[in-house]
């Protein structure tokens, strides 16, 4: 963001200080051309004069908006060559043409591009490796976790809290029996009741963790759980005809599950609408609400959401207009 | 009984033994729950959401299953978590002979078994975090106001009513007498502008309706 502040800074500077006296200074050129008779239009060579800083800092920039390093250098040496080429041209018609001299700064200009060009090559195609196989080993890392975290929940749920489950029973059971021993009984439903809080909070610990719905039903059911459980009126349209990745059913769920919690927190009295739908293969979550809006899009909460999302190479975008609602928007690639 | 953790399903099976209630066959799975269905024929079937193979919602399935294949089963689902999702479902499929209860509440042996022989009568039992998720979901709709007007000991009851409790089991829960808790339901159904019956069946249709249009679902 200080760089785009710093590119706005520059440009108005660049307006205001070079661009208007230039213009100036080249008007009263041609009037004082036209004023001693007009002939020979030599105003155009002061024309050229100030063209050519103008080009070569809009080349400048131009090779600026590349990532810094090798690709920038290379850039910046095409564009500069090409505003080179493009001024010996300006300056051969405007001498009146004829040998068209130019073509040697020409090639001299395109050979040292072109060696520039292939002494880049052998480092950008391992640069390419390297992003392919962070890319694809990344999205493996991703998936594993996916499926780790589904497998702990699953195990939450099948080793302790069943054993949990079938405890607090043999305590019940126990319990009954010791109806004639009401301070045994009452030790025996205390410990009861401390097991029970255990399950309820294993509970709440594997919910946190991914959501048994999602991973039973998918993505629709789990968003409509969530609906059913917020405290906002929420309508839910979506149908989805396949399973998708893990990974990406569980980041479109904490898309909708914390967007739904901050309509709850921040706009109680309004209501939201949670839309799911494939895209070809990018699936697209939109959850909008008619709150009071004015959200801060930097926000703790959805900026993890944004690093979650772009970390499957998704895209998250907040619009929050006051008194217009707040529209959290997310695509997710799930090939 | 239909339960894939041999553990609590012996349990549960020696429990309801002791307190008088056969159990006719055991299962593990969805297809085990069609099968002692189609065979024995029994007024109740207990099961578990998750089971074997996939160990996602075979048993809410099966018991869909069983109840389509015969409507006069009544079905007690024990989960180890609410999910409005399948509340709703089996909800939707009749609600005459339906329970959802989560596992742990199979250790509170009265009330248990309340639960057992109501949703075997053809009553209701649910949960009461799945009451309370029904309740707290009006907080946000036309019911809120409504819902506002009722007086801390009347909301208490009409939990209870939700969960699928007669006079008599309300009445000892908030330890009052029989004639308290009359008062209550008449208020309450005042207030919310329902349709007042002295059978107890058709008074938990009539909240749950009730809560159930006003949440938005």
């Amino acid at each position: 963001m200080t760089d785009h502040g710093h590119e706005i800074d520059l440009r108005s500077v660049v307006r205001g200080a070079a661009f208007a006296p230039f213009s100036v200074i080249l008007l009263a050129l041609v009037v004082i051309w036209a004023a001693t008779g007009a002939g020979y239009f030599w105003p155009m060579w002061a024309a050229l004069g100030f063209a050519i800083p103008t080009g070569l800092w809009f080349a400048v920039r131009w090779a600026w908006l590349r990532p810094k390093g090798a690709s920038r250098r290379y850039a910046l040496q095409a564009s500069v060559s090409v505003v080179l080429v493009v001024t010996t041209v300006l300056i051969w018609a405007m001498s009146g043409g004829g040998y068209f001299w130019p073509i040697f700064p020409f090639v001299g200009l395109g050979t040292a591009l072109l060696l520039h060009g292939l002494l880049l090559a052998p480092s950008q195609r391992r640069l390419q490796v390297r992003v392919d196989e962070l890319t694809r080993t990344r999205s493996g890392a991703l998936d594993v976790q996916a499926s780790e975290l589904r497998r702990i929940e699953r195990d939450l749920h099948d080793g302790a809290q069943a054993r949990l489950v079938a405890l607090t029973m043999q305590l019940g059971r126990a319990e009954e029996r010791l109806a004639d021993h009401p301070d045994s009984a009452a030790l025996v439903r205390q410990a009861r009741e401390e097991a029970t809080a255990a399950i309820r909070e294993l509970r709440d610990l594997a919910r946190g963790i991914a959501p048994p719905v999602l991973a039973d039903r998918g993505l629709v059911a789990a968003v409509e759980s969530l609906a059913s459980r917020s405290t906002v009126k929420v309508e839910v349209v979506g149908q989805l005809d396949h399973r998708l990745p893990p990974v990406v059913e569980a980041a479109a769920y904490f898309v909708v599950a914390e967007s739904l919690t901050n309509v709850a927190k921040h706009a109680p009295g309004a209501s939201a609408r949670v839309t799911v739908h494939l895209d070809g293969a990018m699936l697209v979550v939109e959850i909008a609400d008619n709150g009071p809006g004015g959200a801060n899009p930097a926000g703790g909460g959805l900026t993890g959401l944004k690093q979650r999302v772009e970390a499957l190479d998704g895209r998250l975008e907040v619009h929050s207009v006051a008194r217009e609602g707040t529209v959290v928007w997310a695509v997710l690639p799930c090939e | 009984m239909v339960e894939d953790q041999a553990l609590l399903r012996e349990g549960i099976v020696a429990l309801l033994a002791e307190n008088g209630i056969e159990v006719v066959a055991q299962a593990d799975d969805g297809p085990g729950l069609l099968r002692i269905v189609d065979g024995h024929k029994p007024d109740l079937a207990i099961c578990d959401v998750r089971l074997p193979p996939t160990f996602t919602d075979e048993g809410i399935r099966a018991a869909l299953e069983a109840r389509r294949r015969h409507p006069e089963l009544a079905i007690l689902v024990l989960s180890a978590y609410v999910e409005p999702v399948y509340t709703g479902e089996l909800l939707a499929a009749g609600q005459s002979g339906v329970g959802y209860l989560l596992k742990e509440r199979v250790s509170e042996v009265r009330t248990f078994l309340d639960s057992v022989k109501r949703v075997a009568a053809g009553g209701t039992a649910l949960d009461r975090e799945v009451v309370s998720t029904l309740i707290a979901d009006r907080g946000r709709s036309g019911g809120g106001a409504e819902l506002a007007a009722l007086t801390p000991r009347e909301r208490e009851t009409l939990e209870l009513i939700a969960q699928g409790r007669t006079n008599a089991a309300i009445a000892r829960e908030m330890v009052v007498t029989l004639g308290a808790v009359e008062k209550h339901v008449s208020n309450i159904f005042a207030k919310l502008d329902l349709p007042a019956g002295d059978d107890d069946h058709r008074r938990v249709l009539a909240v749950l309706a009730y809560l159930r249009a006003t949440g938005g679902q």
